[in-house]
Order: C-alpha cells, then sequence, then structure tokens
C-alpha cells in the first residue's frame, strides 16, 4: 500500500493519535489526584484518630467511677441511710438527689404517712442519696449535700441523719441556683441532732464526696436512670405520677411483706 | 470525589451551613460531656443496650469522638469521612432512643450531657430527640453524598475536580 495517504486522511489520524495522548493525560491525572486524595485522606484520618484516643485516655483517667472512699458509720444495705428498724418486714429503697424537684414532692406527699409506718416498726426506708445532678446547680449542691447527709449519719446515727434528709427536703433549693450553703448545712445538721464540731469539718471538707460517688455508681449498676427510683423487694416501682408513687409504695407497706 | 455536573452554584454554600450545623451541635454536644466522665459512663450503661464490658470505654470514647467529629465538620476537614462517622453515630443514636422507647425506659438521653429531669419526664422528650438526630442525620448523609462545600479545608487539601 504505497498509496500516498489523502490530505484529509491524516489530518483525522493525527486528531485520533492527540485524542488517544489527552485521554491518557487524563487518565494519568484522574489517577494522580485518586492518589493525592487518598494520602491525605489516610494522613488526616490517623491523625483525627489519635486526637480521639488522646482524648478519650484523658478522660478515663478522670473517670472516677470506681472511687475508693470509706463509707459512714450507721449504712445499711452497703449504701444506703436507713429510717426504720433493719427488722422491719417490708424494706423500701429509695434513691434520691437532694436537689431533684420530684423528689422533693414524693417526700413532702408521703412523709406523714410513712413516718407512721415506720414509727410502728412496719418498714425500713434505705435512702440512696445520689450526685449526679450536680449540673442543676451551680455549686455542686447534689454532691455537697449527699456528703453532709453522710457525715450526719456517721457522727449523730440514722435518726439524726433521716431528721437532717427531711429537712433538706423541706428546705429544697430551686434548680439552676447555689443550694444551701455549707453553713446552712451545718446548722440544719445541728437542728436534726448532730454536734457542730463533730460535722463542720466533714461538711466543708466533703469528706465522704467519694463514698457519695460510689452510691452514684452503684444506683446506675442497679438500672437506677432517674430520681426519684423506689424499689421494693428488687422489683422497680412503675409510675407515672408522684401520687401513684406514694399510692404504689403505701399498698406494698400495707400488704406487709417485700 | 463525584462530578458534580448539576450542582447548582448555591449547593456548596448550602452544605457549608449543613456543616456548621451538624459540626456545631457535635461540638457543643461533646464539650458540655467532657467534665464529667463518669456521668457519661452512667449514660452509656442506662440504654442497657452494651454489655458492662465495653460501656466505660464508650462512654469514655463518645465524647472526644464528638468533639473531633464536630470540629473537623467545621473547618471542612475530610468531610465525606467525618460526615460518615456523624451519621453512624447519630443512627446508632437513633437506634438506642427508639429502643429505649419501645422498652418502655426512661431515660434522660444524655445528649447534651449529665441528666436533668426526673424519669417521668424524660420518655416525653423522646420523639423530639429522634426527629433532631434525624434532621442531623438526613445533613450527615447529604455530605457523604456530595461533600464538597464552600469554605472548607477539604479545598486546599483535596485536589480539585479537574
Amino acid at each position: 500500500m504505497a498509496k500516498k495517504k489523502s490530505t484529509a486522511t491524516r489530518r483525522a489520524e493525527s486528531q485520533a493519535a492527540s485524542a488517544r495522548a489527552a485521554a491518557i493525560r487524563k487518565e494519568q491525572e484522574r489517577k494522580e489526584r485518586r492518589r493525592q486524595t487518598l494520602v491525605v485522606t489516610a494522613v488526616g484520618v490517623v491523625v483525627l484518630a489519635i486526637i480521639v484516643l488522646v482524648v478519650t485516655r484523658l478522660s478515663s483517667s478522670k473517670d472516677t467511677t470506681g472511687a475508693t472512699g470509706a463509707a459512714p458509720k450507721g449504712v445499711v444495705a452497703g449504701y444506703a441511710v436507713p429510717s426504720g428498724p433493719s427488722s422491719a418486714p417490708v424494706k423500701v429503697t429509695v434513691y434520691e438527689d437532694f436537689i431533684c424537684p420530684y423528689c422533693g414532692q414524693f417526700e413532702a406527699a408521703s412523709r406523714t404517712a410513712f413516718q407512721k409506718d415506720i414509727d410502728a416498726g412496719k418498714v425500713q426506708f434505705q435512702y440512696h442519696v445520689l450526685n449526679f445532678l450536680d449540673g442543676n446547680s451551680t455549686t455542686r449542691y447534689s454532691t455537697r449535700s449527699a456528703n453532709a447527709l453522710a457525715v450526719v449519719l456517721n457522727s449523730a446515727g440514722p435518726t439524726a441523719a433521716k431528721r437532717f434528709h427531711d429537712l433538706l427536703f423541706e428546705n429544697q433549693p430551686q434548680e439552676r441556683t447555689a443550694g444551701l450553703t455549707d453553713s446552712q448545712l451545718v446548722d440544719f445538721a445541728v437542728q436534726a441532732g448532730a454536734k457542730k464540731s463533730a460535722v463542720q469539718s466533714g461538711i466543708g471538707d466533703l469528706t465522704f464526696e467519694p463514698w457519695v460517688k460510689k452510691v452514684t455508681d452503684k444506683a446506675s449498676k442497679d438500672g437506677v436512670t432517674g430520681t426519684p427510683t423506689v424499689s421494693i423487694g428488687g422489683k422497680t416501682l412503675k409510675y407515672s405520677t408522684t401520687e401513684e408513687l406514694v399510692t404504689k409504695v403505701e399498698q406494698a407497706i400495707a400488704k406487709g411483706r417485700s | 470525589m463525584d462530578a458534580t455536573a448539576w450542582d447548582f452554584p448555591a449547593w456548596p454554600v448550602a452544605r457549608l451551613v449543613a456543616r456548621v450545623v451538624v459540626g456545631g451541635v457535635w461540638v457543643v454536644a461533646g464539650a458540655l460531656k467532657l467534665s464529667d466522665p463518669a456521668a457519661n459512663v452512667r449514660s452509656v450503661r442506662a440504654y442497657q443496650l452494651l454489655p458492662e464490658a465495653v460501656v466505660p470505654t464508650v462512654g469514655h470514647a463518645l465524647p472526644a469522638l464528638e468533639i473531633v467529629v464536630g470540629g473537623a465538620l467545621l473547618l471542612g476537614l475530610l468531610t465525606r469521612v467525618t460526615a460518615t462517622v456523624s451519621a453512624l453515630m447519630l443512627a446508632a443514636f437513633v437506634i438506642g432512643i427508639a429502643s429505649a422507647w419501645a422498652r418502655g425506659l426512661s431515660i434522660e438521653c444524655g445528649c447534651f450531657g449529665g441528666g436533668g429531669s426526673p424519669a417521668a419526664n424524660a420518655a416525653a422528650k423522646y420523639p423530639w430527640d429522634i426527629a433532631r438526630d434525624v434532621g442531623l442525620l438526613l445533613l450527615s448523609v447529604w455530605l457523604v453524598w456530595r461533600p464538597r462545600s464552600a469554605l472548607s479545608l477539604d479545598r486546599r487539601l483535596l485536589p480539585s475536580e479537574a
């Protein structure tokens, strides 16, 4: 085929060649962009992952779960402040936080009725006082008040502790305020029957804070997700109103067994 | 990165807004949780979905992951990757809240740290928590599908489309 190619054919062939070259170049550029994207992404993911790991480690080192802290004298069931004799046929476990408004409602609605049953030896209330609502006051009132309760129990016994518990609910501060001051807590402790000299430093120094954290952590492991939570004989009472909760507890006490 | 042939000029700006909304929520949610690791562990435990062995690790890692993913989205850094993680976390949260709802558990979602209101009230907020998370999930999926947006570090770091 010695025949000379026509001008048109040659032009077409050279166009096709340059189109092929352009396509190859484009493909190479596309591969190069892909490689760059992969490299940048890989490096970025590694850097971000390292930051996540470091922050996670910091967070776990600040975790107070499992903190060791001695329990106050007079505790029952490992974590609770008792009210009523341990020989009572019905044991009512109550989880509360001193700043939780619905706990205040529950206490106000049930105080008179339950106190009669306690005095008659029909029931023992076991109060687990938590600090999980610390964010709802400006001064970690939940921790300070729960610690104060432990201090009073430790130095003045369960009767004074129950009275102190009742006083704090009767004088419950609003949420998102500073709450009662340490010296007010000391005053209520004295009013409840504790000696000022025996409770002042413990309330100011948060002596039982590690123990309060343990109580809160135990409650979480018991499946408590909010307060007030009341369980009787290991069963958590379901309720939608405070009255319903009070009625259920009254019925259980009336039945006379856990 | 896929072709953006029918991408209107306003879309990258709209996706910038999506990045700021999703990223901002993550950063705030994570930062509020950072101060109380024990509370985060309790929040995770409250859902009763994970075995106790991994509950503390998840509780510690979640705020860290939220802050890093949120920060990266705000900067427009590795948008496709971080939006994918964001979408996966939101999907997990929606499942968690929905299952707590279905099982009749009353949990303060713990979404923004701590746990506030009483047990009786928490359940009433489930629909709103789910609606919010689904909205953020949709925005995240959009960013996975079309990650290019205005004012992003990706524009500087990643090679541009030809």
